[in-house]
């Protein structure tokens, strides 16, 4: 597999070309290496196996095409994108990197080796992201002999559409890693909220209590899961009701981030309710098993 | 459910005023009863100017307007009410206030009148055991404001019957809205959700977790909201929410409902948000 050094043309104007590497080619690592690519940087993605790393790249070139097909992006800035893209599964291609966005699976220790293991391979002056979501970026940064290079970029999902990043610096953050970081990250296009290295960083911590807040209710008997949903979008005028919502990102996935930030902030609201529990037990997952609050015809996360 | 009903709007204030032009638009005739003749002008005068932005904005038009504000009178006097079937309350959030008047209202309409309250903050149950037949009373929670937003609560009083719950909420169908069904517990169902969150947004914000600006962009952003925490509370009035999740935190004891300290000091301070000219944010002038 080729490890990326192929041209790129039409890099946006003023911003400095990077080499970034992006660990994890799942929907988060996916979505910020096109985010990254976009922006005329070329891009390394680099996940465990081939199939992984093939699976996410064909998934970003399908994106982009798609961007294509309706005028979001021009075909040279695809073209660009594309040619600057590759896959690895070997940590080694990401030496010449001056950025690496960790996306990995959430589990502070291993993020911390990884980081560790690329104090090895990358050069002193190589920045190091993580995409965390509920851990600490001072955890993850410890794993590295130069902590002060590691900043916290949570990119809001999706990446590519979500006009957001939260920069969080962490105890060990440097001020120079913090300011390149900002620029790196606005340099994307994208608009840069500063916060500090706290469970959730600002969405997760208010998102998280709030949708349990709705399980509640309906636990509590105050709705039903359609009124609950009406509740919210007509009364609050959120974009999605809580339900809806929860069924996309899984029953299983909010409960592993409920959990987590409940461990850290041992504050009770962030405790998945039990009926999360039940319905995990149930295998109502949410869309992808064609069951969550709500049913739907097909199985899968574009299911109806 | 049969048009052109006729209606009585307690309270001629921002909500009743809202709730009378709802009504009114869907071809009820309206009686709004209030305690004197200026506060009678003042809300007829606050349902025409809402009415003509709607005519300037081409969202209403001339003749509308003008059949909508034919069919609401205001009067001071609780018997002239007779013969409205349906009473909306939306007097001061006082409970002494409304102790006093919904017995009189009713007795000036008769048992047969369905009577609902608009209150937010107040027991709907307490509110139900001052009238006769308190079957017949539920809360219909209208949001600010009422011609602009789809939603209303049909609140469950205790004592309220499957009947008058059916009612309300076909009746509010009948005004255009989208009615959802809750119990009779502080906040309802939306403010229930959204106050321990407007809390946590004030004590992140009181923590250092990012400045306001950037707490509100990540919010609208991120989450797509239509409006960031911070901006929000500005907008609603901080002595508002204040009120609101205090009356919610002495019926639960939540240390979500509890007010965060800032909250108080800055309500102290004047701080009270756009209609001050300060909250969160610095608005220049009060609005």
């Amino acid at each position: 597999m080729e490890t990326g050094k192929a041209e790129v043309h039409g890099a946006a104007e003023g911003l400095r070309r990077q080499k970034v590497g992006v660990l994890g080619a799942g929907t988060m690592g996916s979505g910020i290496a096109i985010t990254v690519a976009r922006a005329g940087h070329p891009v390394v993605v680099r996940d465990l196996s081939e199939d992984r790393v093939e699976g996410g790249l064909a998934s970003i070139r399908k994106f982009l095409d798609r961007g294509v097909e309706r005028g979001k992006l021009s075909a040279e800035k695809r073209d660009a994108a594309v040619s600057g893209l590759s896959g690895t599964t070997e940590l080694e291609a990401l030496a010449d990197c001056d950025v690496v966005i960790e996306a990995i699976f959430e589990d502070e220790a291993l993020k911390a080796e990884t980081f560790g293991q690329l104090d090895e391979i990358c050069g002193p002056e190589t920045l190091f992201h993580t995409n965390t979501s509920t851990l600490s970026v001072t955890g993850i940064a410890s794993g590295s002999k130069h902590p002060e290079r590691v900043v916290g970029t949570h990119y809001a999902n999706p990446a590519p559409l979500v006009n957001l990043v939260e920069v969080a610096r962490g105890r060990l953050t440097g001020d120079e890693a913090h300011r390149r970081t900002i620029e790196f990250v606005e340099g994307l296009g994208k608009e840069v909220v500063l916060t500090k290295d706290t469970p959730g960083f600002i969405l997760n911590y208010f998102l998280v209590p709030f949708e349990n807040d709705c399980i509640r209710a309906l636990e509590a008997g105050m709705g039903t899961v359609e009124s609950i949903d009406k509740a919210v979008t007509l009364g609050l005028g959120y974009p999605m009701g809580t339900f809806t919502l929860l069924d996309i990102v899984g029953l299983d996935i909010h409960k592993a981030v409920s959990f987590a930030l409940y461990e850290r902030l041992r504050d009770p609201r962030f405790a998945p309710p039990p009926l999360v529990d039940r319905m995990i037990a149930a295998g109502h997952l949410g869309r992808k098993t064609g069951k969550g609050f709500y049913e739907y015809e097909r199985a899968g996360l574009m299911g109806t | 459910m049969s048009e052109g009903q006729k209606i009585s709007v307690l309270g001629f204030g921002t909500m009743g005023a809202g709730i009378a032009q709802v009504c009114a638009e869907a071809s009820h005739e309206v009686v709004v009863l209030e305690t004197s003749d200026e506060r009678l002008e003042d809300g007829r005068r606050r349902m025409e100017s809402f009415l003509d932005e709607g005519v300037r904005r081409g969202k209403v038009t001339e003749g509308d307007r003008d059949e909508a504000l034919a069919r609401v009178r205001g009067t001071t006097k609780v018997g002239e009410l007779a013969g409205c079937g349906v009473v909306i309350e939306a007097a001061v959030e006082d409970l002494g206030v409304k102790r006093e008047l919904l017995p009189a209202v009713a007795e000036a309409v008769g048992e047969e009148a369905v009577l609902a309250t608009n209150t937010s903050a107040l027991s709907v149950t307490e509110l139900a055991a001052t009238v006769p037949r308190p079957e017949r009373f539920g809360g219909l929670h209208f949001f600010n404001p009422a011609p602009l937003m789809p939603l209303v609560e049909v609140v469950a009083a205790e004592q309220s019957s499957g009947e008058t719950l059916d009612f309300l909420e076909a009746f509010a169908e009948g005004l255009g809205k989208q009615p959802v069904r809750t119990k009779d517990r502080p906040g309802f169902l939306v403010n229930r959700l959204l106050m321990p969150y407007l809390n946590q947004v004030v004590q992140a914000y009181d923590d250092g977790l990012a400045s306001a600006e950037d707490m509100d962009t990540a919010l609208e952003n991120g989450l797509g909201y239509p409006m960031g925490g911070l901006k929000l509370l500005d907008l609603i009035g901080l002595d508002v929410h204040l009120h609101a999740t205090s009356a919610a935190y002495e019926q639960t004891h939540s240390p979500y409902l509890s007010p965060p300290p800032l909250l108080g000091r800055m309500v102290s301070a004047g701080y009270l948000g756009r209609k001050s000219g300060r909250g969160f944010y610095d608005w220049g002038e009060a609005s």
